[in-house]
């Protein structure tokens, strides 16, 4: 039993075609468990125009897209029940026995959740970002993430301050919160074959021009590292409502021979842009993991990054200055970084070899299987518990969430008298580890 | 952040340190580190000592005093005040008890010495040259507002005619409240700029329709045209003036607050007992008894801060 293959359903609002890291992980992660022969779904919401139903993609991974329309930024309505009858409907045909929700604003993910429980289904749920506490938003996310906790069997985070973070948002006990971090595939970012010229040096940045990214250090920082160093270049990527900033100061400035701005870059070139530099810079002001970080460093950058969230966890000390989120100190840690660069320190090969001892997609695998088995042998609530532990959020909210509990069981028993178990119609032909081998290994 | 999830926070986040140093014990002797790139001998649920330890709580502090507080609530109290007059004065102006005429005289007289007023503190401010064009337009302008006023006086008597009076008492009351609740009560020392924001706009907005709407249930034009002319005194000129006066000494402060506090209280007693003794608690309990219960609610603070907040960029600007 303890090796028995499990059936996964991951469930998120956030997945192909879409991209970022939370897309891009749970594909990776159904990928390697699929290779480990379990079996893997995924459910989401359609994506306008067409893309809406059952697809498929390489190497065999069935993706579940539910005709709900999104709210804001790719995110469904959370109405706590019409997710139910798709819900059901899929778990049963196809004999899920375990849940996967990722991310804590993907109201699905929470919805499957809930509904999980009645059709003896276990839950594990990975939160992939940080919040703070004290803005009306993540006051009321936060409270939303602290009911759906209360009947979850495992939480996974992605480092160890998202660890801290969503014990305290969710109120959990820390033993039941697991660190498994991202990963990246090393083969996609190789260093330059070519070492690059070093009488000029080019600082890479790649990232969402927002506030968030910190791109008012980046605005107010390079100006003066372009006065103070001749011989550095800027290469920026992205797109975003900061751009403007970024073309001003470089008008500004006269630095447009200095400092190129490439506008949006597509995920699969970021590694053409990130070899033209020797230096990679992340202005950040609030990061889960960095995974953007982890792929230039990959890519053999020497890395400069604001001292945020989980970004001092992913890397060892010799592979990464930090700075404080001030115009003076992004200034002192640059000029470091073109020293150790300019007196070659830093190998970009070695850094790639390194970095590909780090991280391993099938590793992320195997710890996040640890965690299903885990929650597989512990003893499922029964609704009492349910009940209970939803009253004991709180005199407001617990409550509110027990009637829809409450109302969720009664709607799932008129499912179960309108659309008996019977009429459906299940999978049975499986897409076994054999034909997975036959599929991709050849 | 309320009190309940703050408390059950404070206990999870001490026992997880109990919890932890025990555990640490039965686990190998391996030092944990809190890095994601190397492969540990730890379980990946295992709950280091150093768990949470960079939590910090209230890491700016600043615990109130109860004197400041007061001054502070003043503008507060100013403000009701003047809606209670303006209230007490549209009364007496419905009953015909009040000579609409000498309300023109008053409300011109208060222009004059306010703006007077105003003047002097722009002396002592050191801004007194190079303003005669500036006061220029201003009596241009208060000459056009008291001439469309007038102007309009017959159009605002009749234009809620068609309404029934307990919809204007209900339409008046929220929009006085609203008044009160968006007003500006920042003093010009602390809020730079704080007059352009768009709640003080809304703010008189809602003051002068109010005005509006309870001068067209009034007889005659001329008392439309006191009523509307005392308001704009009132809920748009006298909030400039309070808006320098903030930064004016205590006593000063104090001084004003008490004054127009009694006399709104006291123009208010022969209309009804009732209303002036609720005015009074309503008074007393914004100057003495809010500053108290704020301080009182200090206790309870409890802001949660961690490497996970959002940093704040410092740049030279």
């Amino acid at each position: 039993m303890a090796n028995s293959p499990l059936s996964i359903a991951m469930i998120s609002d956030f997945f192909h075609p879409n991209v970022g890291g939370v897309e891009n992980h749970i594909y990776m992660l159904s990928v390697n468990l699929l290779r480990r022969g379990h079996k893997v779904i995924v459910i989401t919401h359609s994506y306008p125009p067409d893309r809406v139903g059952v697809r498929w993609l390489l190497p065999g991974l069935k993706v579940y897209y539910i005709p709900f329309t999104t709210l804001v930024s790719s995110a469904t309505l959370p109405d706590f029940l019409t997710f139910l009858p798709y819900f059901r409907n899929i778990i049963l045909r196809e004999r899920i026995t375990l849940i996967h929700a990722h991310a804590s604003l993907s109201a699905l993910g929470h919805e499957g959740i809930l509904h999980a429980h009645l059709l003896g289904v276990r839950t594990v749920f990975t939160d992939h970002s940080l919040f703070g506490f004290a803005d009306a938003a993540s006051i009321l996310t936060n409270k939303l993430l602290e009911a759906t906790m209360r009947t979850v069997g495992a939480t996974i985070c992605v480092s160890h301050t998202g660890r801290e973070n969503t014990v305290l948002r969710a109120n959990l006990a820390p033993e039941d919160v697991y660190v498994i971090p991202n990963s990246l595939i090393a083969d996609q970012f190789l260093p330059a074959a070519t070492p690059l010229t070093s009488d000029t040096v080019t600082i890479v940045v790649v990232s969402r021009l927002a506030y968030r990214k910190g791109v008012d250090l980046l605005v107010a920082a390079a100006p003066r590292i372009c006065a103070a160093c001749p011989n550095v270049r800027f290469v920026v990527g992205g797109d975003g409502p900061k751009l403007i900033d970024l073309l001003q100061m470089r008008e500004k400035y006269f630095l447009q021979d200095r400092i190129e701005l490439l506008g949006p870059v597509l995920h699969r070139d970021v590694p053409k842009v990130l070899t033209r530099g020797a230096i990679f810079l992340n202005t950040s002001l609030t990061e889960a993991f960095g995974t953007a970080i982890l792929e230039a460093a990959c890519a053999g950058l020497y890395i400069v990054s604001t001292r945020v969230g989980g970004v001092p966890e992913i890397l060892p000390e010799d592979m990464i200055s930090f700075a404080l989120p001030t115009e003076d100190d992004i200034f002192r840690a640059i000029v470091e970084a073109i020293d150790i660069v300019q007196h070659g320190k830093h190998d970009p090969h070695r850094a790639h070899e390194r970095i590909r001892g780090f991280y391993d997609w099938k590793q992320v695998a195997v710890r996040t299987e640890k965690v299903y088995r885990a929650v597989m042998d512990s003893p499922p609530q029964n609704l009492w518990t349910r009940i209970e532990r939803t009253m004991g959020l709180g005199p407001f909210v617990g409550p509110i969430f027990t009637i829809i509990l409450a109302v969720d069981c009664l709607f799932f028993m008129c499912l179960e008298y309108w659309y008996p178990r019977e009429d459906i119609d299940y999978v049975d032909k499986q897409w076994g580890k054999h034909r997975f081998e036959e599929v991709l290994e050849t | 952040m309320n009190v309940a999830l703050v408390k059950t926070l404070t206990a999870t986040s001490s026992s997880t340190t109990t919890d932890a140093s025990t555990r640490l014990v039965v686990m190998s002797e391996d030092h944990w580190e809190r890095v994601l790139w190397k492969q540990q001998s730890f379980p990946d649920n295992y709950v280091p000592p150093s768990f949470l330890s960079s939590l910090t709580k209230n890491p700016n502090f600043r615990p109130y005093t109860y004197w400041p507080l007061m001054l502070g609530a003043c503008a507060i109290t100013q403000h009701l005040s003047t809606i209670f007059i303006f209230l007490s004065v549209f009364v007496r102006l419905l009953d015909c008890t009040f000579d609409p005429r000498l309300l023109v005289f008053i409300s011109a007289a208060m222009f004059v010495a306010g703006y007077a007023l105003w003047e002097l503190l722009e002396c002592t401010q050191g801004g007194w040259l190079a303003s005669s064009d500036r006061r220029a337009k201003a009596v241009k302008a208060s000459i056009l507002v008291f001439l469309a006023l007038m102007a309009l006086a017959p159009v605002l008597r009749t234009l809620t005619a068609a309404t029934s009076s307990d919809s204007i008492w209900a339409l008046s009351a929220c929009l006085l409240i609203l008044n009160a609740a968006l007003a500006d009560y920042s003093s010009a020392a602390r809020g730079v700029g704080a007059r352009e924001r768009l709640t003080s706009v809304l703010s008189i907005n809602a003051a002068i329709s109010a005005a509006v709407v309870l001068a067209s249930r009034l007889q005659d034009d001329l008392s439309v045209f006191a009523l509307v002319l005392f308001a704009v005194q009132l809920f748009a000129l006298f909030p400039l003036l309070r808006y320098r006066l903030q930064d004016a000494p205590s006593s000063i402060q104090l001084g004003s607050t008490l004054t127009l506090a009694a006399f709104s209280v006291v123009i208010a007693a022969p209309l009804s007992a009732t209303v002036a003794s609720l005015f009074a608690t309503a008074l007393g309990s914004t100057t003495f008894l809010a500053p108290a219960v704020l301080l009182w609610a200090q206790q309870y603070k409890n802001e949660i801060r961690g490497p996970w907040d959002a940093a704040t960029p410092r740049v030279h600007s």
